[in-house]
């Protein structure tokens, strides 16, 4: 008995550390690009430009956050992000007659609803979630097309509640720090306390680790599910609703590759594709590589924008590869 | 025929898993033309041996030798060019493809570029006839196969590769009592060919049965490698567990009370009809019958996992019928699956998360989940089943199976349940787990709860249960009790012979 407790003693603080090494594995390469970063350029550590490198991805990361439950869930990805973006930010536009309560209030309630019926489709009719979003996509993106005729949708600045909107990506918060990046801190948050201290984070760690033992564990899987798809629903809304903001009007074509950007950092973040592996941390992480990377590359000489999407397709492959050969190394196969 | 020579030789092979060495110095010489018996209790380093063996890790540390030369059997296919194969516990046949393409896959005979469809039929007859199934059709699809067919089928695509050495590890599991003694023919006939089988199982009769030498493994070391004619079962168990097993069945405590679980009509068209009975307070109620009675089936139902199609369950007198599995447990009613793998355990998820799963709810405050008193259950969890190693963050993949199964054990033990419906609650687990799970079974059922145990293994159900009903072909066929509960009685019963009483 007293050997066993030796043991356990020991062991403890060995798995807690292996557990934050997981997590910590993102941020090493955050500090990599920190350190690349100012050897390029001097100015690379103020405060200034810092704070920029999150704003540049504040919208990715509201997204992210809510994508990352997704994933957790053990259903990749909503490939309709983009359409729900899209949508979301001109219903908000339109909204914005009746004040900016009523717009977010009402580009919420849509990204709500779409992220909904995905919901609906994929965890209650269990349809695959790649085709089944990537049907939906197409359906949001026509149906917004078809209503709005594809126009921009301005947002009119001369107005209170107009120049309150605009304010939500460009205004500052305590004079300094961006709106925006407050609202994804706030999101970060939320999503991590969310995901690590509340039974409904529990149930989708668990029906994205194994669909079946969660179910005979008396978790409901399909509502489970279900809410995943409208967190993400929502949160791809707030993100839409900020790069309207930042566009300053509504258009179908706001949310381009934010879909594949945003499972990007859930990935590099350390959440495994199969599901229920990984942390909120993790892909706020995943988030600041991207960030960074954004920041860096254009001042590589050589690096235009066609090579950046390049690079942001390999850094993807590599850390899915990286990710399952670490897991197979150790014996765990989550393929 | 009989060739002494040694086919395989092992010197010192280690294999480190992140914190746990699996295999540590493990020297073993195999002859060629033996049956060679390899046991030990659940973790103790037989399956990562083997899997050492099956070319399944580039990175373990000793020296293997085949035939007298050393190789390095670094990948699957290192090992099957030297010319071994292996036959898993779980079966590898690809459901919807032909007998003969499962037999004959990745080398199926071909023809500029096409496959002769006549060179393959002959080849997989060929095959086929090693194991006996000469009348088997190569084109059947694997999926129309019963256990026993695939099991061979098995057996003999390893076969085909013409291996000098066959690992099979337990490869009874799955089998009736007629099943294993032909394919006990069948390693007989492989012996008398000069292949080297390695063995490996739980049940010791049939390693007396089949086996020439025995190697025991305990903690990842070699213990001894004995002939099979200078040991005794006991002697064999004792080195397993590194000492005398003592009673494994004690009497309980206190005897069942009054009826809570009542289960009236229940059925599910097609898998099991009409089933009515009562569970007292503090009963362990055991449902004996073959494979494919429905045992399991009315287990599912009961709690909600499966539909139902009639009848209803009372619980303490209120109707707790449940809809699911959720439901279930909030009533007090839990399933523990014979199935740890995929409807048991997370792998993936912790300990503590795993022993936590059916309770998230009573952990929530405001949807909040308060840490301190899952905490604490978990480190009483552990120490109760003394669940090994007693880290509750270790992920669930990294415990040994019998401990696996105490996790599983723990996580139903955790809901607290008045009625606690276990399938094959032991199943795959040495001996030491076994004496744990009974005891806590025990301890549940003497707590006040009804405990209804589906269990294959006969000790079991006669040692553990105070009342035994047998079911046959989807059918409550009648009860036992008392002195006339035995093994056999149990057994004729569960093949429709022998007297019954009505329930």
């Amino acid at each position: 008995m007293t050997i066993a407790d030796a043991t356990t003693r020991a062991a403890l603080p060995r798995a807690r550390l292996r557990q934050a090494l997981a997590v910590g594995s993102v941020y090493v390469f955050v500090v990599v690009l920190l350190v690349l970063g100012r050897l390029i350029s001097d100015g690379f550590w103020s405060a200034e430009n810092l704070l920029m490198v999150v704003k540049d991805v504040s919208i990715l990361g509201t997204v992210a956050v809510g994508c990352a439950f997704i994933t957790m869930s053990g259903h990749y990805v909503d490939l309709s992000i983009p359409a729900i973006m899209a949508c979301s930010g001109i219903v908000a536009v339109y909204a914005l007659g009746a004040g900016l309560a009523a717009a977010l209030a009402a580009g919420l309630a849509t990204g709500a609803a779409l992220g909904l019926v995905n919901g609906l489709m994929v965890g209650y009719l269990r349809l695959n979630p790649i085709l089944w979003t990537l049907a939906a996509m197409a359906v949001f993106d026509g149906v917004t097309r078809w209503a709005y005729g594809g126009k921009w949708v301005y947002v009119d600045e001369t107005t209170g509640p107009g120049s309150a909107f605009a304010g939500l990506y460009r205004g500052n918060w305590l004079g300094f720090v961006p709106v925006s990046v407050v609202l994804f801190a706030a999101m970060a948050a939320a999503g991590h306390v969310l995901m690590r201290h509340t039974g409904f984070g529990r149930r989708v760690r668990m029906t994205g680790a194994a669909y079946e033992v969660a179910r005979l564990s008396g978790i409901r899987v399909r509502r489970t599910v279900m809410t995943a798809f409208l967190l993400s629903g929502v949160a791809s809304a707030l993100g839409g609703i900020i790069k309207t903001s930042l566009n300053m009007y509504g258009d179908v074509e706001i949310g381009l590759t934010y879909d594949f950007q945003a499972i990007t950092a859930v990935v590099i973040g350390g959440v495994t594709l199969a599901g229920g592996r990984g942390t909120m941390a993790g892909v706020i992480g995943g988030v600041l590589v991207i960030g960074l990377l954004g920041r860096i590359l254009p001042l590589v000489p050589g690096v235009g924008q066609d090579e950046q999407f390049i690079i942001r397709g390999l850094v993807f492959i590599a850390a899915v590869g990286i990710n399952m050969a670490a897991l197979r190394r150790s014996g765990r196969s989550d393929v | 025929m009989t060739d002494i020579g040694t086919a395989l030789e092992l010197a010192a092979v280690s294999k480190r898993y992140p914190g746990t060495l699996a295999v540590d110095g493990v020297d073993l010489a195999i002859r060629a033309g033996e049956v060679h018996a390899l046991v030990g209790e659940n973790g103790a380093g037989k399956s990562t041996l083997m899997k050492v063996i099956a070319g399944s890790f580039d990175d373990y540390t000793g020296e293997v030798h085949l035939s007298g030369k050393s190789v390095r059997l670094d990948s699957p296919s290192a090992a099957r060019a030297a010319g071994i194969a292996m036959i898993y516990q779980e079966l590898s046949l690809s459901p919807p493809v032909s007998v003969a393409e499962n037999i004959l896959a990745g080398r199926l005979p071909a023809r500029r570029g096409m496959v002769n469809r006549r060179a393959a039929r002959a080849e997989a007859r060929r095959c086929l006839a090693m194991v006996g199934l000469d009348d088997l059709d190569p084109a059947t699809p694997a999926e129309d196969l019963s256990q026993h067919e695939a099991q061979l089928v098995e057996i003999a695509k390893a076969l085909g590769a013409g291996p000098c050495i066959l690992v099979m590890d337990e490869p009874t599991s799955t089998l009736s009592r007629g099943e294993v003694a032909r394919l006990f023919e069948i390693i007989r006939r492989l012996r008398r060919r000069g292949i080297a089988v390695i063995y490996i199982s739980h049940h010791l009769a049939e390693v007396f049965e089949v086996a020439d030498r025995v190697t025991v493994l305990r903690d990842g070391r070699k213990v001894a490698t004995c002939d099979i004619a200078d040991v005794t079962q006991g002697r064999l168990v004792e080195m397993m567990v590194g000492g005398a097993v003592s009673d494994l069945y004690a009497e309980r405590a206190r005897r069942p009370g009054r009826v809570r679980l009542e289960v009236r009509g229940l059925g599910r068209w097609g898998f099991f009809h009409d089933a009515t009975f009562q569970v007292r307070e503090g009963e362990i109620l055991g449902i004996g019958g073959l494979s494919g009675a429905g045992r399991s089936e009315l287990a599912r139902s009961l709690c909600g996992i499966d539909p139902r199609d009639a009848g209803r369950v009372l619980l303490d007198g209120r109707d707790v019928t449940p809809a699911s599995a959720a439901d279930a447990i909030r009533a007090g009613l839990v399933y523990l699956t014979e199935d740890r793998k995929t409807e048991g355990l997370a792998l993936r998820l912790s300990a503590a998360e795993n022993l936590l799963a059916a309770i998230i709810p009573r952990q929530c405050r405001f949807g909040l989940v308060r840490s301190g008193p899952g905490r604490g259950l978990v480190r009483g969890l552990m120490d109760r089943l003394q669940i090994q190693p007693r880290e509750p963050r270790r992920e669930a993949a990294m415990f040994s199976g019998g401990n696996q199964q105490k996790l599983l054990l723990g996580k139903w033990l955790a809901a607290d349940p008045q009625v606690l419906v276990l399938d094959e609650p032991t199943r795959g687990v040495d001996v030491g787990a076994k004496v744990v799970i009974h005891r806590a079974i025990a301890e549940a059922a003497d707590r006040g709860a009804c405990v209804l145990l589906v269990s294959s293994d006969l000790p079991e159900l006669v040692g553990l249960s105070d009342r035994i009903l047998v079911m046959r072909a989807g059918h409550l066929i009648g009860e036992m009790a008392g002195p006339t509960c035995t093994e056999q009685a149990v057994l004729l019963a569960a093949n429709g012979e022998g007297a019954l009483v009505p329930p």
